[in-house]
């Protein structure tokens, strides 16, 4: 049972950290971009690629992954997000994107192959170690130090308010002499890299599989939309609900449902509280 | 079924619009005929089965895009589930006329009725969220049908399929059914284009361009959004009875996530809000990794190219570009009214001022 409440834990973290960079692309574009979950995909893929198959140390690993999501997240802005947002077509955001994450989903698929391949261990087996196993508390601490360096950045730099007044009112901020596509696009470059950590993190968990990018976009997002889209405190406690909900229904009822009772709980809050729960209603604007 | 007894007068414009220049009514008439007596006569001229096969599974596959366009292209609600509904269509004939022996037109039925119904189920909840929710709903839809066709061995055979019995006597062969899914694709068009063309058409246009608006002059939003997904459910999944039937065999991954992804793009590639310029899409793209081998290795990756690369460049659709090319080639005379002054009849009328 305490397996079954560490895996949950450990898949929430995950979760949360998706939802975490969809927040963070959220606040300055307005976009929530399906290839959220294909920069964990990348990093997971990358670094197995570099420490499983070329032998590189650990560290080498760590600095690609962070450097090809990171790469991938602007590049998802460049490619992606910013023409279509220049001309302010209001769905043609979704389209895009899609369309870039089934491009880099089938090539990793085409290069790396498309079954899930083991992630190397970062630290030597420990077989009696159980649930404590560095690949339950990894991603845990991987999302606790995201969290706490965003805090950070928010409230102590300069920068970080920069990205605050962005998301409050880009018009103001622009008024103001804020180059707001340039903040836009360091804020895809932030979400590539907490993508980065946390799919590295993670990746002893999840292997490195190149479907991987598709439900954690979804699973992702239904952390945010139960967390509440826009609250970063939102997206730990819908992550980590989601992760502990998931793990207990697989516990009893088997894990052929497991994707059912994530969308049942998507559901069941979109019906009842659309808004999330660190969500704050927002009167739209006719 | 004819749809050329179905032709406009020659005063009404078509709601089908977009600005591309429409051919005469005459022309369109014999267009339509010329279209039609083509594909009616297609197994006589084609090469050989290979060419048929291709053929019948283009039909299939623009049931559901013709079902899918209303939704997509002139709803705008970007649904990523018809990939699920298609599967559900093909599972649902495959159990009721394989393993419970239904006589197959009975089962095709049930099977668009089944579809329309979990368009329905589907709808009712997700449709009142805006964009983004709606397509990660949808997309959520399809994740579980996947893992349903999975986990229900007993009833889909689970992860080694079930086989997909064909129809009876005259559709048996492929020449057959051909003729039959053409039938039917032609009436789904015909069904589709009827409906665009009139108020509700018109009505669906105005909740894409802006569902506030729509909602303020009296368009009934929910109902209308809600009887498209239904009816575009009921066509996926007698499409995707149709495609199991023509694959003979089907597994929970014949019907994987890119294959949704590419009904997306035939309709996007052809033009949103149209009819004509998915339909092409739909022919182009099933027929194209056929015909090129190196753009079949790549697949889905060359879906994906193509869907950004319209994105991005020609967001209306290669339809608008016919139009942009058209106009390039004969541009549109502007009539020009040459306002000359009366110089005149101004003297005159200065000079009676003073007196007025």
């Amino acid at each position: 049972m305490l397996t079954v409440l560490v895996t949950g834990l450990a898949m929430g973290a995950l979760y949360a950290a998706a939802a975490l960079a969809y927040n963070v692309m959220y606040s300055t574009s307005k976009v929530l971009s399906v290839t959220t979950g294909h920069i964990f995909m990348l990093s997971g893929v990358a670094a197995a690629f570099l420490i499983g198959e070329l032998k590189m140390h650990w560290s080498i690993g760590l600095l690609g992954a962070l450097a090809v999501s990171l790469v991938f997240g602007l590049l998802t802005e460049i490619v992606a997000i910013r023409r279509v947002l220049a001309r302010s077509d209001e769905h043609l955001w979704l389209l895009s994107t899609l369309a870039l994450a089934t491009i880099v989903q089938q090539a990793v698929g085409l290069w790396w192959g498309t079954e899930p391949k083991p992630f190397p261990r970062l630290i030597a087996q420990d077989f009696t170690a159980g649930p404590w196993d560095q690949k339950y508390w990894l991603p845990i601490a991987a999302v606790v130090l995201i969290t706490v360096a965003l805090e950070l950045f928010y409230r102590r730099t300069l920068f970080g308010k920069i990205f605050i007044a962005v998301s409050e009112d880009p018009f103001a901020a622009r008024a103001r002499g804020i180059a707001t596509d340039r903040v836009r696009a360091a804020s895809y470059a932030i979400a590539g890299l907490i993508g980065g950590v946390a799919g590295f993190a993670a990746a002893q968990l999840t292997y490195a599989y190149f479907a991987l990018g598709l439900s954690l976009t979804l699973n992702g997002f239904i952390a945010l939309a139960v967390g509440g889209l826009g609250s970063n405190s939102g997206a730990l406690v819908g992550g980590v609900l989601l992760g502990l909900l998931t793990s207990v229904a697989t516990y009893y009822f088997g894990g052929a449902y497991q994707q059912t009772i994530a969308v049942g709980l998507l559901m069941a809050f979109l019906l009842l509280k659309p808004e999330g729960l660190f969500g704050n209603k927002k009167a739209r604007l006719v | 079924m004819n749809a050329t007894t179905h032709s406009l007068p020659a005063t009404q414009v078509p709601a089908a619009g977009g600005d591309s220049p429409r051919p005469h009514p005459g022309r369109r008439l014999a267009l339509a005929a010329v279209g039609l007596v083509a594909l009616a006569t297609l197994p006589f001229w084609a090469g050989d089965d290979y060419h048929l096969h291709l053929a019948a599974l283009i039909a299939t596959f623009w049931i559901l895009v013709a079902g899918l366009n209303l939704v997509v292209g002139y709803t705008g609600l970007l649904s990523l589930g018809h990939v699920a509904l298609l599967a559900i269509g093909a599972y649902a004939f495959a159990i009721l006329a394989g393993t419970h022996g239904w006589p197959p037109f009975v089962a095709l039925a049930a099977a668009g009725v089944i579809g329309a119904g979990c368009g329905f189920v589907l709808g009712l909840p997700s449709l009142r969220l805006p964009g983004f929710y709606f397509a990660m709903a949808t997309l959520a839809f399809s994740m579980i049908v996947g893992e349903f066709l999975l986990a229900q061995d007993t009833l889909t055979g689970g992860g080694a399929g079930l086989p997909v019995p064909a129809f009876g006597a005259p559709f048996d062969s492929l020449r057959g059914f051909y003729w039959l899914v053409t039938g039917l694709a032609v009436a789904v068009t015909w069904l589709t284009w009827n409906v665009t063309r009139l108020m509700w058409g018109k009505a669906m246009v105005a909740l894409r361009d802006s569902e506030v608006a729509a909602a303020s002059t009296g368009v009934p939003a929910f109902g209308i959004k809600l009887t498209v997904y239904t009816f575009s459910g009921a066509t996926a999944a007698i499409g995707g009875a149709l495609f199991g039937s023509l694959q003979s065999y089907i597994t929970p991954d014949t019907f994987h996530f890119e294959l949704g992804m590419f009904f997306f793009i035939c309709i996007v590639i052809g033009g949103r809000g149209a009819i004509l310029g998915p339909l092409v899409g739909t022919i182009v793209l099933t027929a194209l990794p056929e015909v090129v081998a190196p753009l079949a290795k790549l697949g889905q990756f060359f879906y994906g190219a193509l869907l950004l690369a319209v994105v991005l460049l020609i967001p209306e659709g290669m339809g608008s570009l016919i139009g942009v090319l058209r106009e390039k080639l004969h541009p549109s005379r502007n009539v020009k009214q040459v306002v000359a002054p009366d110089l005149a009849r101004l003297a005159a009328a200065l000079r009676q001022e003073p007196q007025a």
